[in-house]
C-alpha cells in the first residue's frame, strides 16, 4: 500500500473494499526524532500486513504551540477537514497532552478506535480514556538507567545528571534524584539543573575521568531556550570528555553510548500491532493498556568504540546499533572487483615471468652474436698481427740457426771448441722456449671465447699492447707515448677485448700518421677517470683531424679511409665496449689532431 | 781485400740473435762487433774499422732505415747489409734504392750470410781504393804549376802543341816542356787516360 498515490476518490469501483483510513495524531511537531520512530514502528507493522490502508498525518506541535485557543482551532480544524472522511482508526503519538487519548474519541471522531502510544510517567487509566481505547504508555527507566552505567562500567566514581528547566524536564529530574538514592554509596552524583546549555557544553568538557553523564531530558534550559533533547545530546557528546548515556532511543546514533532507554520504535511497533486487531475488528475497550517500565539496554557501536567498552560487559539482550556491516557484507563488491583483479595480475605476473625468461633466452643469444663477431674482428687482426707474430717467430728462430750452423763450424775445429758449443745449445733451449712462448700467446688471442670479465689493471694491460705494438710491421714507425699514471683503479672487463680496442685504436692512430713528417707521427695514450664509475682511456694523434661529418660515421661497419680496409674495426670496437656499457667516440682536438675515447666500468670493490 | 782488415758491425737489439750471429761469423774467422742500437752505433763510427754493416729493420728509436741515411752521409760509408725478421716489400725495395748490398729475412742460412757479407766486403774494399785514387790523383793535380794547368785545359780541348803556345803567347818548344812535366807528376801516358783524370776531377776543357 503506497501513498505515493494522490488521493483516491471513494468511489474505487462498485463492490471493492474500501481502503480503511489510518489518522495518525501526533502532540509533537512532525521532526521531533521520536515521532519520527514511533510513527516508522507503527507503519513498518501496518504495511507488512497486508491491507490496503490510506495513512494520514497531522502534528499539533503541542511543545511549541501551548495555547488552548490554539487548542481548539486545532480541533475545529480537524472536525471540519475529516468530516467527510472520518477516520476509520485514530493512532495517536502523545508525549505530551494526554488527554487527547480520552479526548479524541469524545471530542473529535465519535466513532473512531484509538491506540495510543504515550510517553510519560503519568497514569492513563481506562477510566480517563474510555472505552474504544487502548494504548502502550512508555515510562523513563532511570533506575535502571544508572544500574546499567554502573554495569557497564563499573569502575565510574561519579555520575553527572543532566536536565532542563521545563516542567517535564523537572520531573525527570526529580524521578533521577529518587532513583539515585539507592546507588549514593557506590557513587557520587551531580545534579546539574541550572546551567545554560552553552554552560553545560563547557562543563562536560572538564570532567575528570570515571566520570558519566546521564542526560534525561533538556526542553528548555536555566537561559530560557527551548530545545529537542536529541539535539542537546549530540551538542554535549560532542564537547563532553566522559561517555554521556541516555534516557531513550532517539537520543542514540549523536554519539551517546546508549542506556536502558525507551525503546520508542518498539512502542510504535507496539501500537501497530494494537491497531492490526482492532482493524481486524476487535474492540479497543478489550485491550488492555500497556505500561512499560522497564528501559531497553541498546547501545551505540561506534561510542562503544570510542570509550574502549567490549561488548562483552553488556547485559544479554543488549541491542547494539549503527554496528558496521562486516568487511564481506560492506565491501563485497569490492572485494570481489579486488579478486578479480589480483587473478588478472596473478596473470599478467605469470605473462611477464614468461617473457623475461624468453628474453633471457634471447640476451645469451646476443651475447654468443657478439662473441662470434669478436671472434671475426679477432681472426681478421690476424693480418694485424701476422707481422708481429713472424717477427717475434723469426728472432728466435734466426737466432737458433745461426747458433746450430757456428755449432758446426765449432765442432769441425781442431780440437773443437765443445764449450763454445755448450753455450750454444743452452741459448738454443731459451730461444725454443722463448718461441713457444709467442705461439702460446698467439694462440691465446685467437681462441674464440666467452666475455670472462675480471678486475684489469689498466697499466699493465696497455703496456702489453705497446709491446705487442712495438715490434709489428717496419712500415709503422709512429712513436706510441704511455702517459701512465699510478694507482688508477682497476677496469671490470675481459683483457683480451680490451686489449683488442685499444689495439684497434692504436693501429689506425698508426695507419693515420704514416705519411706524416717524423715530428708528428706520435701517438699519446692516457688513462683517467670518466665520472665515478667509469674509467676512459684515449688515444691522441697529431695528425689532420677528422672531417666533422665523419666523427659519429666512424664506428659505423662498413666505414674506411683505407682502400684495403674492411671498415670493421671501429665498429667491432663499439659493439665490444658497449657491452661493457662503456662508450666510444671521437674528437678532434683543439690543437692539432683528433682524440679516440672509450670508456670502461671500474670494478666495483674499486668503486669509492 | 783480405778479411784481416775488415770488420763486421752487427747493429740488432735482439741480443739472442746479435749473440748467435756474432758467434757464426767469427767461427767464420772474421772480425765482429755488436751494437744494440742505431744510435750505439753512430756514436763509435767514428773509430770504427772499416768493413760492413749488418742491420736489423726494426729497433726501438731509430730505424735501419733511417741508419741508412745517416752512414750514406758519412764521408767514409760502410756497405749495408739489411737482416729483417718479417719480409715486408716496400721497405726492401726502399732499402735497395738507397743502395744496401741486400736485404735477407731472418731466420738466415750460413751460406747466404758468408755470400752477403763478402760482396759487401769486397764492394767495401774497392770503394776504399777508389777513393784512395780520387784523393792520390787530386794530390798529384795540386802539385801542377798554374801554367800546367793551363796547357792541361787546352790539350783536353784536342788542340795542336802549336795552337796551344800560340794561344797562350809562348814557344811551342816551351808548351812540350810543360806538357812533359805534367804527365810525369800526373804520372800518365797517354792523353786519353788524362781526359779521363779530366772528368773525374771535373776539370773544364778552355775552347
Amino acid at each position: 500500500m503506497t501513498l505515493l498515490v494522490g488521493p483516491v476518490d471513494n468511489a474505487i469501483g462498485a463492490g471493492a473494499e474500501r481502503a480503511k483510513r489510518v489518522l495518525m495524531l501526533f502532540s509533537e511537531s512532525k521532526y521531533v526524532p521520536g515521532n519520527l520512530l514511533v510513527e516508522q514502528g507503527a507503519r513498518d507493522v501496518l504495511l507488512n500486513s497486508g491491507r490496503s490502508l490510506e495513512f494520514y498525518a497531522e502534528y499539533l506541535d503541542a511543545g511549541r504551540f501551548p495555547e488552548e485557543g490554539y487548542y481548539r482551532l486545532f480541533r475545529a480544524y480537524l472536525q471540519q477537514k475529516y468530516a467527510q472522511r472520518p477516520p476509520d482508526l485514530v493512532l495517536a503519538f502523545l508525549a505530551r497532552k494526554f488527554e487527547l487519548a480520552g479526548q479524541l474519541p469524545a471530542e473529535f471522531f465519535p466513532k473512531s478506535p484509538v491506540v495510543f502510544g504515550a510517553l510519560t510517567e503519568a497514569e492513563i487509566p481506562r477510566a480517563r480514556v474510555g472505552s474504544d481505547v487502548t494504548g502502550v504508555v512508555q515510562r523513563l527507566d532511570i533506575q535502571g538507567a544508572l544500574r546499567l552505567i554502573l554495569q557497564v562500567q563499573p569502575e565510574t566514581q561519579r555520575i553527572v545528571v543532566i536536565g532542563g528547566a521545563a516542567p517535564l524536564d523537572r520531573l525527570y529530574l526529580a524521578l533521577a534524584e529518587k532513583a539515585a538514592s539507592s546507588f549514593k554509596e557506590q557513587v557520587q552524583f551531580d545534579f546539574w539543573t541550572t546551567l545554560s546549555v552553552a554552560e553545560m557544553r563547557r562543563n562536560v568538557a572538564l570532567l575528570p575521568k570515571r566520570t558519566c553523564v546521564l542526560v534525561t531530558t533538556v526542553f528548555r534550559d536555566a537561559a530560557g531556550e527551548t530545545f529537542f533533547p536529541e539535539q542537546v545530546v549530540s551538542w554535549l557528546v560532542s564537547s563532553s570528555s566522559v561517555p554521556i548515556y541516555v534516557p531513550a532511543d532517539p537520543m542514540i546514533g549523536s554519539g551517546a553510548v546508549g542506556g536502558k532507554v525507551a525503546h520508542l520504535e518498539a512502542v510504535g511497533n507496539r501500537v501497530g500491532e494494537l491497531a492490526e486487531r482492532v482493524l481486524d475488528g476487535a474492540a479497543a475497550g478489550s485491550m488492555a493498556i500497556e505500561v512499560r517500565k522497564n528501559g531497553v539496554p541498546m547501545f551505540d557501536w561506534r561510542a562503544l568504540q570510542r570509550w574502549g567498552i567490549s561488548e562483552s560487559r553488556l547485559p544479554p539482550g543488549s541491542i547494539v546499533r549503527f554496528r558496521p556491516p562486516t568487511m564481506w557484507q560492506q565491501y563485497r563488491w569490492y572485494m570481489v572487483g579486488a579478486l578479480i583483479i589480483f587473478t588478472l595480475q596473478g596473470i599478467m605476473i605469470a605473462g611477464l615471468l614468461l617473457q623475461r625468461a624468453r628474453r633471457r633466452r634471447a640476451e645469451a643469444e646476443l651475447q654468443r652474436n657478439r662473441d662470434q663477431l669478436a671472434h671475426v674482428a679477432r681472426v681478421s687482426t690476424v693480418g694485424e698481427l701476422t707481422a708481429a707474430v713472424a717477427h717475434e717467430l723469426n728472432q728466435p728462430l734466426g737466432a737458433i740457426l745461426s747458433n746450430a750452423e757456428a755449432a758446426e763450424m765449432f765442432l769441425k775445429t781442431e780440437p773443437p771448441a765443445l764449450d763454445e758449443v755448450r753455450d750454444i745449445l743452452a741459448d738454443i733451449r731459451k730461444d725454443d722456449q722463448r718461441a713457444s712462448e709467442v705461439i702460446r700467446r698467439m694462440r691465446s688471442l685467437l681462441r674464440k671465447r666467452e666475455l670472462a670479465p675480471q678486475a684489469v689493471e689498466i697499466n699493465a694491460a696497455v703496456e702489453e699492447v705497446l709491446k705487442l705494438l712495438s715490434i709489428g710491421s717496419a712500415a709503422r714507425q709512429a712513436m706510441i707515448d704511455f702517459e701512465r699514471t699510478a694507482g688508477l683503479p682497476r677496469i671490470w672487463c675481459d683483457p683480451v677485448h680490451f686489449q683488442q680496442v685499444l689495439m684497434n685504436l692504436l693501429l689506425n692512430g698508426v695507419d693515420a700518421s704514416a705519411d706524416l713528417p717524423q715530428e708528428r707521427q706520435h701517438l699519446f695514450v692516457r688513462a683517467g677517470h670518466d665520472g665515478n664509475e667509469m674509467m676512459k682511456i684515449s688515444v691522441s694523434d697529431r695528425g689532420r683531424g677528422i672531417a666533422a661529418d665523419r666523427l659519429a660515421k666512424l664506428f659505423e661497419p662498413f666505414f674506411t679511409t683505407k682502400s684495403d680496409g674492411m671498415g670493421m674495426g671501429l665498429s667491432i670496437a663499439r659493439t665490444i665496449v658497449e657491452a661493457h656499457h662503456g662508450r666510444i667516440w671521437a674528437e678532434n682536438n683543439p690543437d692539432i689532431g683528433a682524440t679516440f675515447y672509450f670508456t670502461m666500468p671500474i670494478a666495483k670493490s674499486n668503486r669509492s | 781485400m783480405s778479411k784481416d782488415q775488415s770488420t763486421i758491425h752487427i747493429v740488432d737489439d735482439d741480443p739472442s740473435f746479435r749473440t748467435a750471429v756474432i758467434r757464426l761469423l767469427r767461427a767464420a774467422n772474421y772480425e765482429v762487433r755488436g751494437y744494440a742500437s742505431a744510435g750505439e752505433f753512430l756514436s763509435a763510427s767514428a773509430d770504427a774499422a772499416p768493413g760492413c754493416v749488418l742491420l736489423d729493420l726494426k729497433m726501438p728509436g731509430a730505424s735501419g732505415l733511417d741508419l741508412q741515411q745517416s752512414i750514406a752521409n758519412l764521408a767514409e760509408p760502410w756497405p749495408i747489409i739489411f737482416l729483417s725478421g718479417n719480409g715486408d716489400i716496400p721497405a726492401s725495395v726502399r732499402a735497395m734504392k738507397a743502395g744496401a748490398v741486400d736485404f735477407l729475412t731472418k731466420p738466415v742460412q750460413r751460406e747466404e750470410l758468408l755470400q752477403a757479407v763478402e760482396r759487401a766486403l769486397e764492394r767495401s774494399a774497392s770503394e776504399r781504393q777508389a777513393r784512395s785514387n780520387l784523393l792520390e790523383t787530386r794530390r798529384r793535380y795540386a802539385t801542377l804549376t798554374p801554367r800546367e794547368r793551363e796547357v792541361l785545359a787546352h790539350v783536353i780541348s784536342g788542340k795542336l802543341n802549336k795552337q796551344i803556345a800560340f794561344r797562350m803567347g809562348t814557344t811551342e818548344r816551351t808548351i812540350k816542356a810543360h806538357r812533359g812535366s805534367m804527365m810525369d807528376k800526373l804520372g800518365l801516358h797517354s792523353v786519353a787516360e788524362l781526359t779521363r783524370m779530366a772528368q773525374e776531377l771535373g776539370i773544364e776543357p778552355i775552347r
